[in-house]
């Protein structure tokens, strides 16, 4: 196939061209709206230049010459093609269940534009390889998204969510730039290879050791990993479901796109040999508090969003068993694993949005005799939480396979370094299977109050039976995408 | 390309769920006889395993995942071991579906749930992978917990999630122990990681460190000896039987546990054989406390089906007995106690099921006369009972007795000859117990501490299941060598 037309089009700009398609798309939205009035024509607008943006992505994925680098501040190669892939799932999902959702149905051009300007900002980090796009990109979501929380203005939880994840979200944001500034003051430069070259050589010195820490601090809020987590239940609830779908998988997975290309970076790539082992261990610390507390406090959850928060704080503990264990294989399975937590998370928010759609309340007590009432959404519902709790062989059970079996076989050996690590983590699958099977035994096992049938729009049955084609076929048939994610974490270590 | 057998043995139970399952409403009455059809011809499928010489030719195998330096493959195969297993499960599961004919309350969905049950067990037993055995392991646990869940006792919740977390908790932890094993094979030998067992094997070939094969055997020993379950990790057996329904426990007690000491016998035994020169000493210790335990708590027990559980905790403590002495006759009889204990438990289960469905409780001290009123349920309970307590002539003496010899031909070189006095109890206790709660249910004065008005006796569909299973606790007790001639083969220089 033909594919010299992306150069036509797009020049030099080619590295970048998925984000001008977004840039584009999130200008337009706005007019379109106040041309036509109907927030569905916007959502088909949004999906055609969202599938636009994906497929040019793919294209060029597939071909690998345009792999290029823009201006040293963006680069375009194998593992940021493929976080741009996962960005593009989450916002076309999300999109796609907005639509119809009660909840997303005010201020429809605005609330487009915000979404697909976040996006933007999503794709600007995967490709971004300076501290200063990064941090950029990092904002541009951020911004966007303190709007995206607060959005539904009649519902106080919505006002105080957004309030809160306003503060603790430019607090995060004043941590980095501090972190960013201390390394540029102690290197003179922003790209990340050449801070790992010039640190290599260096002993012991308290502004790096401060650095790391803010930017940890920093970005841990995004991923809201334990400590920095408590803002990650409030506003999930409070905010509209799809926008809480946004956040838990798209959001956070761009916040571990900027660890594993700040930390892996740094320390592996750039082989700086400088307080490598410490690091490990302090995120191996993380991963294990950030995972323990996810999962304990979500069994006492009553309100479904609330469980999906905490249940979202323990899969973030899972991933960053990779930056605990720094090794290729280990980011191959932490890629997939965000790929299958796409689908499988992603999925039960659909289910939980296209239910509140359908006049269900919030709370785990609503779901009970689900299975009578909306037979194909609850088996639905079922798969994605086994799939959270990782039981064959579904998703969640082959990206945890890859990630959990990767703390033990590091570098082509077996090692007993991080074995506690993976222990603690399969520990934590079974709790989680308690609080998933919790949902499960209300919708199935026990009985509801109301027999009476429950409507499903549309394009969120289209959203959920995507979700749920994805979460069995990559359960059973993993490789290629696998192959996809060792390609990206080998392009990442190359 | 040949015919793939195995494969379609395998699928054909999935085939069969989802057409059973669509069986639902009006068509409810169709749900059982889809079900015996298609575990029927599984039946047959497997039947016509056991008339072939060259079972080795059955073996294939895909490349099912090939990404990331990992190869995963779709093997299945069958030998001396498994062959016996995958007949047991496809027996047990045609009579369980023939002994529920009269289940009424969504007999579709019970009989899904069976098949599912089937495939999940055939998988483990045929599957030559790590990756595909560890699914099908997993893949047993969703329709038994549905199925305690939405059939069980008054305390069905309880113990369903027991059952559940329990197991996958185990499960967990022999996965790091597949991981491990799996991923040195790769580093000893050289190779890239592969799954299947024979690349697992070439490690074993190659050399594991001692300490790694004792570490390692540990994790794996742990999840496989929950699943039999061993003393003490067997608490969440008693709950889910008692729960169960009927069918359940048959499949439960009959094959699900006996994935555990199939596993212990496959991974543990084949892979690390100086892991199990390592822990023999805990193995039968364990094993002998699981036997005495077992035996001694059935004594106390009220619950005929409670009783039960506990007695197959003696029996598979006994198979343990068999693994542990590491010996070609006790490894022998060991796997011919899995098959005897399969085919027993099942008539005890169902006579317990029969008791609980039909007199209305299972409580020993409520029951009492029951011979005169019910003559062919006294006589099939009789029959178990005596079968499992190991009357000679059936297939419960073989099996015990074999034990016994090879764990007595273990010891009597060691100085610890005294042991065999603790074999020797349990099958004491054990005969006690069975007699004790015989004479207490089926003898002397009919109770009437319940109404015994409306009781009736076996049903004809329940009355083949009993049938066929105590024909063949007879016919393999009187001629054994139809099932060790297979054992054998396997076996034979196991050591």
């Amino acid at each position: 196939m033909d594919v010299s037309f992306i150069d036509t089009i797009f020049g030099s700009f080619v590295p970048i061209a998925p984000e001008i398609i977004m840039i584009v798309a999130a200008l337009i939205v706005p007019a379109l709206f106040f041309i036509t009035k109907n927030g569905k024509v916007c959502a088909a607008f949004a999906l055609v230049m969202i599938a636009l943006s994906g497929a040019l992505v793919g294209l060029m994925m597939h071909d690998g010459g345009f792999y290029g680098v823009y201006a040293n501040l963006f680069s375009f190669d194998a593992f940021s093609a493929l976080m741009m892939l996962l960005f593009l799932t989450v916002v076309f999902l999300v999109v796609l269940v907005s639509a119809t959702s009660v909840e997303t149905t005010k201020h429809q051009g605005e609330y487009y534009a915000l979404l697909l300007g976040a996006s933007t900002g999503m794709l600007f980090v995967a490709s971004a390889s300076s501290l200063l796009t990064i941090f950029v990109g990092v904002e541009l979501v951020s911004i966007l998204s303190y709007a995206l929380v607060a959005l539904k203005k009649n519902d106080p939880r919505s006002a105080e969510a957004g309030v809160k994840y306003l503060i603790i979200g430019g607090l995060s944001s004043a941590l980095t730039l501090y972190g960013i500034s201390m390394l540029y003051g102690l290197t003179g430069t922003l790209q990340i290879s050449e801070i790992g070259t010039m640190i290599a050589g260096m002993s012991f010195n308290l502004p790096f050791v401060i650095a790391m820490i803010a930017i940890i601090a920093g970005y841990g809020f995004k991923i809201s990993a334990v400590p920095f987590h408590m803002w990650a239940p409030d506003v999930y609830e409070g905010a509209a479901t799809p926008v809480s779908m946004f956040l838990a998988t798209g959001s956070k997975k761009m916040g571990f796109v900027v660890l594993f290309k700040i930390f892996l970076v740094l320390f592996v790539v750039a082989q700086s040999g400088f307080a490598t082992g410490e690091m490990q261990y302090i995120f191996a610390i993380i991963a294990a508090i950030t995972m323990t507390v996810g999962n304990v406090v979500a069994i006492s959850q009553k309100n479904i969003k609330r469980m999906l928060a905490y249940s979202s704080i323990a899969q973030a503990g899972y991933i960053l068993i990779v930056l605990a264990v720094m090794s290729e294989y280990a980011l191959t399975g932490g890629l997939f694993h965000m790929f299958t937590h796409v689908f499988m998370k992603g999925g039960a928010f659909i289910v939980v949005a296209a239910l509140i759609t359908a006049g269900l309340g919030e709370n785990i007590s609503d779901y009970r005799g689900l299975s009578k009432r909306a037979p194909l959404v609850a088996f639905a519902m079922m798969l994605f939480l086994f799939s959270l709790a990782g039981i064959p062989p579904l998703a969640g059970f082959t990206s945890k396979f890859i990630l959990f079996s990767s703390a033990i076989f590091v570098d082509g050996v077996v090692q007993t370094q991080w074995i506690w690590l993976a222990f603690v983590a399969i520990l934590n699958s079974a709790i989680s299977l308690y609080y998933y099977v919790r949902v499960i035994k209300a919708m199935y096992i026990e009985k509801g109050d109301s027999e009476e049938k429950l409507k499903i729009k549309k394009t969120h049955g289209v959203a959920i039976a995507l979700c749920l084609i994805a979460v069995i076929v990559l359960g059973v048939y993993p490789g290629p995408l696998l192959g996809l994610c060792a390609d990206a974490a080998a392009f990442f270590f190359a | 390309m040949e015919f793939p057998f195995l494969m379609i043995l395998l699928l054909l139970p999935l085939v069969g769920a989802l057409v059973t399952l669509f069986m639902g409403g009006q068509r409810s009455k169709y749900a059982v006889y889809t079900a015996g059809a298609f575990s029927g011809i599984t039946l047959l499928m497997s039947i016509y395993l056991l008339f072939v010489s060259d079972l080795g030719s059955f073996s294939t195998s895909y490349v099912w995942i090939e990404a990331a330096g990992l190869t995963m493959n779709f093997a299945l195969g069958v030998d001396g071991l498994s062959i016996l297993m995958v007949f047991l499960t496809s027996l047990l599961v045609f009579l369980v579906v023939v002994f529920s004919s009269s289940e009424k309350d969504r007999p579709n969905y019970f009989h899904t749930l069976l098949l599912i049950m089937e495939v999940g067990l055939l998988g483990v037993y045929m599957s030559q992978d790590y990756f595909l055995f560890y699914i099908m392991w997993e893949l047993t646990l969703i329709p038994m917990y549905f199925m305690i869940s939405w059939y069980g006792g008054p305390r069905r919740h309880y113990a369903a999630i027991k059952f559940f977390i329990y197991t996958h908790v185990a499960s967990l932890i022999m996965l790091i122990g597949i991981f491990a094993l799996v991923f040195q094979s790769a580093v000893v030998t050289g190779n890239p990681v592969n799954f299947s067992f024979a690349a697992v094997l070439a490690g074993t070939a190659a050399g594991f460190g001692t300490t790694f094969q004792t570490l390692v055997f540990g994790l794996l020993f742990f999840g496989f000896a929950v699943k039999m379950p061993i003393v003490p990790f067997h608490t969440w057996l008693p709950d889910a039987h008692v729960e169960a329904p009927t069918g359940g426990s048959v499949i439960l007690a009959g094959v699900m546990l006996k994935m555990g000491a199939y596993g212990i016998i496959r991974v543990c035994l084949t892979t690390l054989p100086e892991g199990a020169q390592t822990w023999q000493w805990v193995m039968i210790g364990l094993a002998l406390l699981s036997m005495i335990y077992g035996a001694y708590a059935c004594i106390a027990q009220k619950d005929l089906k409670k009783m039960v559980a506990f007695s197959s905790i003696s029996h598979m403590g006994m198979v343990l007995l068999g693994i542990a002495v590491l010996s070609e006759v006790g490894l022998e009889f060991a796997i011919f106690q899995m098959f005897a204990h399969g085919l027993i438990t099942a008539v005890l289960f169902m006579v317990c099921g029969m008791t609980g469905h039909n007199v209305g409780t299972r409580e020993i001290p409520l029951l009492g006369g029951l011979a005169g009123k019910m003559p062919i349920y006294a006589a099939f309970m009789m029959f178990g009972f005596m079968a499992s307590l190991g009357l000679p002539g059936l297939v419960g003496f073989v099996a015990e007795f074999g034990i016994l010899y090879s764990f007595w031909d273990f010891i009597a070189e060691t100085q610890y000859m005294w042991m065999i006095v603790f074999g020797m109890l349990s099958m004491m206790l054990t005969a006690g117990f069975y007699l004790w709660a015989m004479q207490r249910t089926l003898f002397g004065k009919l109770t009437d501490k319940v109404d015994t008005s409306h009781l009736h006796d076996v049903r004809l569909s329940e009355g083949i299941a009993l049938g066929t299973l105590c024909a063949l606790i007879a016919l393999f007790g009187i001629m054994p060598s139809l099932a060790t001639d297979f054992i054998t083969v396997f076996t034979g220089g196991f050591f």
